[in-house]
């Protein structure tokens, strides 16, 4: 018998046994249909899932949970595509991981994340996993994993440097990779406990609330009256932007002042990263300056998009989205976030 | 091991290079009787570049050099501390000689290479000579943690013959006193023991026998004329540097080069899964390649060269923008391209199932390790993330599903110094 005949007579066992259980069959066939009458803008999903902590750990500059809940669909971003993920037959759990600063507790959205299973020291799974973002859950980095029966498994979760540009007393951190690793017990009767309801309001133009998770962030976005500076505000579409201009913060090696663009989904106020955010600056109608922002984390600014600009006077800022947040969504963000408009606001 | 009636011959091999040692090999013997060529009566008329393999191997039509199809790298430490005695150069000696007069330097019979560590070299007092670039295995991208090989020294056997590989291997641990009708003076672990033995393979129609491995999808994606798991030719004969380029020029190793040596996971199921033929194509090669369809099949219609051109590379930046995505291929160019442009490295990779896991055992020679730092780094494309549609390894070639588990550095010597060499030989 080959590996994969073994593994499938394996799993046929398995559903035999389930099939046992009575009402316990797949999962999977439970899951509502996507609404098809979503709006294009972020919404109420059909159903709610919940999720269970598998651990949470230290390591390096980074502090990191892991989690877990039933497969997802989900959709991945690629420019202004978007490619949905389906579940698979053989996918056994969605693993979510969310990684933040230990000092500050701000998660970090712009490091790479994998994930390695193995059990009594052989690979299951290694899987680069995609940054995330989900009502529920906000910013994380999470994949389907196949494969795995019921049992003892080590998780691996390595963090990649950051690709966003520390600033302020982040200078010199988040360079390195590090792993953590959790010990998990896969039980589908456990995992069966997790939360999951159908939703009346699905469809409405909101979004469910964040989890509280204990100890673990969700990536929400400090309030406007929490930044430095005299903050503005501005709304596009449903992207919430608030702005600052202050003195360059350290790592910045550039003169004159820096415009800070921070923006965040509307209802849960998350963080959102991996845009591509240009703006340009007019004072007394005329354009001075025109700029690419640069993702950046700074401990007081929180994770933004920032740049130089010159000193004196107020201004109209315009902010265009080149690319809209190039992170995957979970259900009821799929669709947001695509052509934001230009939003104008005067710092 | 047994070989049964009906048990097909390749599919015993497969098992057998797999596993090793000397009952898999026993086994291989009874079933293969075609006669291997024999090697030199006087190994020192061979040739002094213990890396020149080129012209002793085939090449296709478009003179791309296939490598032996099947390989082993044994990873081996001196038995003791302190710098090697005479007596273990003895062994050393005798054993390498064995592989030489037993097998013709071919594809067909064995070829073979010993390299050394900068571990090694440490046990000597005076360092290498200053134009040796050999510095400590190190970690090359901002996401990996690799185990650094720092073993002594590695022999790297290839040949098209499965048992050969296998019983080269069985005279070097002292498990054959003749090999191919040649008496085996002292087995190679008498002096030094093996730490690791990795195998690998590489041809058409390899892969795709062996894709029931983790890693690899169910489905049987790997096509059958696929060199390489991934599903693609590479190392065409215009991507790679010559043996010429890559060899030291000047100094006590003169002859010589270096070599670098990862393991790479390869996890394929959104390889495979995720993504089409045509975004394989672009995250292998370039998006223009995908967009003008310049790769067919397994790349048959590429010819001696991968098809990258100057402004492909150059555009590399362009391409992240309109199509989120940029290329393998593109990226590692950049750095692997002298100011005249000549090619770097020159790529010997071969696949492995070692473990039942799909993995690739990256050797590289160049004249210097920088330069596969650097090309490294350019593969790395951290400089792209940036543009939001790249990520530090999504949409950034094929980061997103290799996984580099071991690196080591390694000098080859000429053959003149191939017998533990001090790090400054006369």
């Amino acid at each position: 018998m080959n590996r994969r005949a073994f593994l499938a007579a394996g799993s046929a066992a398995g559903v035999a046994a389930l099939a046992g259980c009575g009402s316990l069959e797949s999962r999977a066939i439970d899951i509502p249909p996507v609404l098809d009458d979503r709006p294009d803008a972020v919404y109420v999903p059909g159903h709610v899932e919940g999720m269970d902590m598998v651990g949470m750990g230290t390591v390096g500059d980074y502090a990191v949970a892991l989690s877990y809940s039933y497969p997802h669909r989900f959709w991945t971003v690629t420019g202004d595509e978007r490619e949905r993920t389906s579940i698979e037959d053989a996918d056994a759990v969605h693993l979510m991981a969310t990684v933040w600063d230990r000092k500050s507790g701000m998660v970090l959205p712009d490091v790479g994340v994998a994930v390695e299973i193995t059990q009594d020291g052989s690979l299951v799974a290694e899987e680069t996993i995609y940054a995330m973002l989900s009502q529920p859950m906000g910013v994380h980095h999470g994949a389907n994993f196949a494969g795995l029966d019921e049992g003892d498994y080590e998780v691996a979760v390595r963090v990649g440097a950051t690709t966003s540009r520390p600033t302020g007393a982040f200078v010199g951190r988040f360079d390195e990779p590090a792993t953590a690793t959790f010990d998990f017990t896969f039980d589908r009767s456990e995992m069966r406990e997790i939360r999951f309801d159908r939703l009346d309001r699905g469809g409405e133009r909101d979004a469910l609330e964040a989890m509280s998770m204990e100890n673990v962030p969700t990536g929400t976005a400090p309030a406007a009256d929490e930044l430095p500076g005299g903050t503005v505000t501005a709304t596009a579409g449903d992207v919430r932007y608030v702005a600052t201009v202050l003195e360059p913060p350290a790592g910045v090696d550039s003169v004159g002042s820096y415009l800070a663009v921070s923006p965040r989904t509307r209802y849960n106020g998350y963080h959102l990263s991996r845009m591509g955010l240009a703006v340009t600056l007019d004072r007394d109608g005329e354009s001075i300056a025109e700029a690419e922002l640069t993702r950046t984390i700074d401990p007081e600014l929180g994770y933004h998009y920032g740049t130089t600009v010159p000193d004196g006077g107020n201004g109209e800022v315009s902010i265009a989205v080149d690319t809209p947040p190039q992170v995957a969504r979970h259900e009821g963000y799929e669709t947001a976030f695509f052509d934001v408009p230009t939003a104008t606001l005067s710092v | 091991m047994e070989a049964r009636a009906g048990y097909d011959r390749r599919e015993f091999l497969k098992a057998a290079v797999a596993a090793g040692g000397v009952a898999a090999l026993s086994a291989c013997l009874d079933i293969t009787d075609d006669p291997v060529p024999t090697g030199v009566d006087d190994p020192t008329t061979l040739p002094e570049r213990q890396h020149a393999w080129n012209d002793r191997v085939r090449t296709d039509e478009y003179g791309n050099v296939k490598l032996p199809r099947h390989q082993s790298l044994l990873y081996l430490n001196l038995d003791h501390e302190g710098t090697p005695t005479e007596t273990d150069r003895e062994v050393v000696r005798d054993a390498l000689r064995t592989l030489d007069r037993a097998y013709e330097r071919s594809n067909e019979g064995l070829l073979h290479s010993i390299a050394y560590s900068p571990s090694y070299f440490e046990r000597f007092d005076a360092s290498l000579p200053e134009e040796i670039d050999l510095p400590p295995p190190r970690r090359l991208s901002p996401f990996e943690e690799p185990k650094f090989d720092t073993q002594d020294a590695l022999l790297h056997l290839a040949s098209d013959r499965a048992d050969v590989i296998l019983a080269a291997e069985a005279a070097l641990n002292g498990e054959r006193e003749r090999v191919n009708g040649i008496t085996v003076d002292a087995p190679l672990t008498d002096a030094m023991s093996i730490a690791d033995r990795r195998s690998g393979f590489v041809g058409s129609g390899m892969p795709a026998e062996r894709q029931d491995v983790g890693g690899i999808p169910d489905g049987n994606p790997v096509p059958e004329a696929s060199p390489l798991f991934m599903g693609f030719e590479a190392g065409f004969r215009g991507n790679q540097a010559t043996e010429d380029y890559v060899t030291i020029g000047e100094g006590a190793f003169a002859g010589g080069t270096t070599k670098h040596v990862s393991r790479l996971r390869q996890r394929l199921a959104d390889w495979y899964g995720e993504q089409d033929f045509e975004q394989r194509v672009a995250e292998l090669f370039s998006p223009a390649h995908a967009a003008d369809g310049l790769v067919e099949g397994v790349g048959e219609n590429l010819g001696s060269d991968s098809g990258l051109t100057p402004e492909m590379i150059e555009n590399v930046r362009e391409h992240a923008r309109e199509f989120g995505r940029v290329g393998h291929a593109q990226k590692a160019a950049r750095a692997n391209r002298d100011d005249e442009g000549n090619v770097r490295l020159l790529r010997r990779h071969v696949e492995s199932t070692d473990g039942d896991v799909a993995a690739l055992h990256f050797p590289s020679l160049q004249r210097g390790i920088s330069a596969f730092e650097e090309v490294r780094e350019a593969m790395n494309g951290t400089d792209l993330t940036d543009e939001p549609a790249i990520r530090q390894r999504v949409n950034n070639g094929i980061l997103e599903y290799i996984f580099t588990t071991h690196r080591g550095n390694f000098l080859v010597p000429p053959r003149r110094h191939r017998i533990l060499p001090p790090s400054r030989p006369e």
